[in-house]
């Protein structure tokens, strides 16, 4: 008799969507708000909802568009009832909009559209509560997505964490604005393969080139106008590659991007150990910092973008680069100029600090270019 | 072949967006387990008599171990999900029956919460010393978690509420883990023998056929794993368990066409899935692609959820299929910290070789000197990781 029981199983699980897949039961619940219009659909299995309230009217085992449509009333009284919307505290009235269908990986969910009326000003916050099947399944979980403007995030709702407070409202494109402006002073801050390229061009700019050795410049003017040259050509250069990678417009392979980021590293650390370029280091800065650029946008593709509010993150990282960048610079330059007479500067840091830089992005340039794991 | 193969692509094309069907009778859903069927009636039955006997125990932790069962059988979590909220009126409390804290610590083990399933499996023993369920459960966990000589004590204490078949499986599985399991199977293999005389039930009788197949395996005896792993199978259980298992025999053994057939229809089982990616991507199929897409969007998918229940198959995936042995790494690095069996241990020492991070796989390493397992397949990759330092 088990046996038999057991083929039975084994037949119909056969039978029963070969390609789906068996997961814990999940809904998809997408919130949105868009000029004070408080909007979401609301993906619920239909293994779910036959498990909670019945929709298989006729007991054949399958579910129909039919038998699905007839439970609208109460698939919205059972679903909307284990939601509450709350907007600066004050309670929404959700209703059920619409009534459609759609597939999951583990199955056919009934998807509800609908409205919540929060008043007519724009919520500066939403609390959402959640409820649904707790009762009946605690590893449920609801997926929840807001979604505001262009910007969305996610939150996983469950019986230990039933509800979550949203931050909606205008203050967003601005506070997207200083997230992304924060993520590029970060990035350069801990990018040691672009700041100590900098550095390399920059140890120079406190010396003057003469018959082949170093010597201190004499004036501050000389020294402020070096850096300014590297700096800017540096910085034109990776915005210019930063945005077309960005948009998507070039896009190069990672592992190639990474090893010539290396390689710039070596070739400036060594050029002053052995003086090519002097007075042109601002197109070496250029011309590596196109590739350089690569290197940041690959970073901000990870931070994820925006689609509409692009050009914003693309803006806010960039100047985050660049105030970065300046704040390193502004430190760097007059401890670098007070200290360019002494020997502690020309032989210890623009020497030996350039030999050990070249070293260590040597040693980069071979685990990039060859995949390895060396330091 | 072909027409999985059709079936397959056309779930691939369903687009991911709501749509309106056309006609009222389009079936949108077919339910697990037909109306008529044997299994539904008695669920339904089940369900009806929790329903109406709300402070009954009993009737509560029948109906969970229904679920249980299913939840096993099928492979479906939810169903891990029903029998939890069953026993919601009798949480994991010292106050709980004992069959009722057993039930939850089996829950809490298929959801890989190993430090809560051990407590409640010892709450289960306080209030019934002879519950061998609970202390059966215990070795396995132990076992998962790599502990030989607590399971031996466990073993021991096991031997005294039960027929000899299941002490002798208990001691046996763990000693083919250690170095022993020749001596292991063929002690086994008599204690079998012996049991048949007085009736054995079928659901032991697969996991001694799989714990045998495994053993043989191990002591090199090819022929007899793949009687064992046939005898297993022949007793007509739906099993994840010898499904996979014998996948990887098959496998390992340079078999893989005969996996096709072997796991034709359950595309639904995220680890059997795997193996049937591992084998499309041997004999080069292009089914092998499209697996190892619907692999990562079941990892993602749980990724969403912020569950990690199933790393050691997510490591495979990622070393395998998707050839990013960083990622693999990470992720059987993750998946060591709570499972240690010998899988976990030959991903993680396999990922730890791709990453060329000899330091990442140092406690499989210590695993495999202490216990003496024994693996061509283990030892080899080993050796390989330890020339690297």
């Amino acid at each position: 008799m088990k046996l038999l029981l057991y083929v039975l199983c084994a037949l119909v699980a056969l039978a029963a969507g070969v390609a789906q897949a068996h997961k814990p039961s999940d809904s998809y619940l997408t919130l949105r708000v868009e000029n004070a219009v408080v909007s979401g659909q609301w993906d619920i299995a239909l293994r779910d909802l036959e498990f909670a309230i019945g929709l298989d009217a006729n007991g054949n085992g399958e579910i129909t568009w039919g038998e699905l449509k007839a439970k609208r009333k109460d698939i919205e009284a059972y679903a909307l009832s284990r939601l509450s919307v709350h907007a600066d505290k004050k309670s929404c009235a959700v209703a059920g909009a619409d009534l459609l269908v759609d597939e999951h990986s583990d199955g056919a969910y009934a998807v509800l559209r609908f409205g919540a009326d929060c008043g007519a000003r724009e919520p500066a916050t939403l609390e959402v509560s959640y409820s649904l099947l707790f009762d009946l399944d605690p590893t449920h979980r609801g997926l929840l997505r807001f979604e505001r403007g262009d910007a969305s995030q996610t939150w996983v709702l469950s019986p230990e964490k039933p509800s979550v407070t949203l931050k909606a409202g205008e203050a967003s494109r601005l506070a997207q604005f200083l997230d992304y402006l924060k993520e590029g002073i970060w990035h350069i801050w801990i990018g040691f393969d672009h700041i100590l390229f900098l550095v390399s061009l920059l140890l120079p700019s406190v010396l003057v080139l003469r018959n082949g050795t170093w010597h201190p410049a004499e004036r501050f003017r000389g020294t402020f106008w070096d850096v300014l040259k590297v700096v800017t050509s540096f910085t034109v250069a990776h915005s210019i590659t930063l945005s077309l990678a960005a948009l998507s417009v070039i896009s190069l392979p990672s592992r190639l991007v990474e090893s010539v980021i290396a390689l710039s590293v070596v070739l400036a650390a060594l050029n002053n150990l052995k003086p090519v370029v002097a007075e042109r280091r601002w197109a070496v800065a250029f011309a590596f910092g196109l590739i350089h650029g690569f290197g940041f946008a690959s970073v901000l593709a990870d931070l994820g973008l925006p689609q509409g509010a692009l050009l914003l993150a693309l803006v806010g990282f960039n100047l985050g680069v660049e105030c970065g960048q300046l704040a390193i610079v502004a430190a760097f330059l007059p401890l670098a100029y007070a200290l360019r007479k002494g020997a502690f500067y020309r032989k210890g840091v623009f020497v030996a600090g350039s030999a050990a830089i070249a070293l260590v992005a040597a040693v980069w340039l071979i685990e990039r270019a060859f995949d390895l794991k060396l330091l | 072949m072909a027409l999985f193969g059709a079936v397959f692509a056309a779930s691939q094309l369903v687009v991911a967006a709501p749509f309106v069907p056309r006609d009222d009778a389009v079936v949108l859903e077919t339910l697990p387990g037909k109306p008529g069927d044997p299994a539904a009636v008695e669920l339904r039955r089940l369900r009806a008599i929790a329903a109406t006997a709300p402070n009954d125990p009993e009737a509560a932790a029948t109906l969970a171990r229904r679920y249980f069962d299913l939840a096993m059988e099928e492979g479906d979590p939810r169903y891990v999900g029903y029998a939890e909220a069953v026993l919601r009126p009798w949480p994991e409390t010292a106050a709980a029956p004992a069959d009722v804290l057993v039930l939850h610590g089996k829950l809490r083990q298929y959801r890989h919460d190993f430090p809560a399933a051990m407590a409640d499996f010892d709450l289960a023993l306080k209030a019934d010393p002879a519950n061998f369920a609970a202390r059966a459960w215990r070795a396995a966990i132990l076992m998962v978690q790599a502990d030989y000589a607590a399971v031996r004590r466990e073993c021991a204490l096991l031997a005294e509420h039960v027929g000899e078949l299941q002490a002798v499986a208990c001691v046996a599985y763990a000693d083919a883990t250690t170095g022993n399991a020749r001596a292991a199977h063929e002690r086994l293999s008599a204690a079998l023998a012996r049991a048949r005389a007085s009736g054995i039930d079928p659901g032991v009788e697969l996991w001694i056929q799989t714990r045998l197949a495994e053993m043989a395996w191990r002591s090199g005896q090819l022929a007899q794993a793949e009687r064992h792993f046939r005898a297993g199978l022949g007793l007509g259980f739906n099993d994840n368990f010898i499904l996979a298992a014998y996948a990887d025999f098959l496998l390992e053994n340079d078999r893989a066409a005969e996996v096709m057939p072997l796991l034709k229809g359950w595309v639904r089982s995220d680890t059997l899935l795997l193996r049937l990616a591992l084998a499309a991507r041997r004999l080069k199929l292009a089914a092998g692609d499209k697996y190892a897409r619907t692999l990562g969007e079941r990892f993602a998918d749980a990724a969403l959820r912020g569950e990690k229940l199933h790393l050691q198959e997510e490591a495979r995936y990622l070393l395998d299929l998707k050839d990013d042995p960083k990622a693999a790494l990470a992720a059987a690095r993750d998946n060591y910290r709570t499972q240690r069996e010998p899988r976990d241990a030959l991903v993680l020492i396999e990922a730890a070789l791709a990453a060329r991070d000899p330091a990442a796989a140092a406690p499989a390493l210590q695993w495999l000197e202490a216990s003496g397992f024994e693996s061509e397949n283990i030892r080899r990759a080993a050796t390989q990781l330890k020339a690297l330092r």
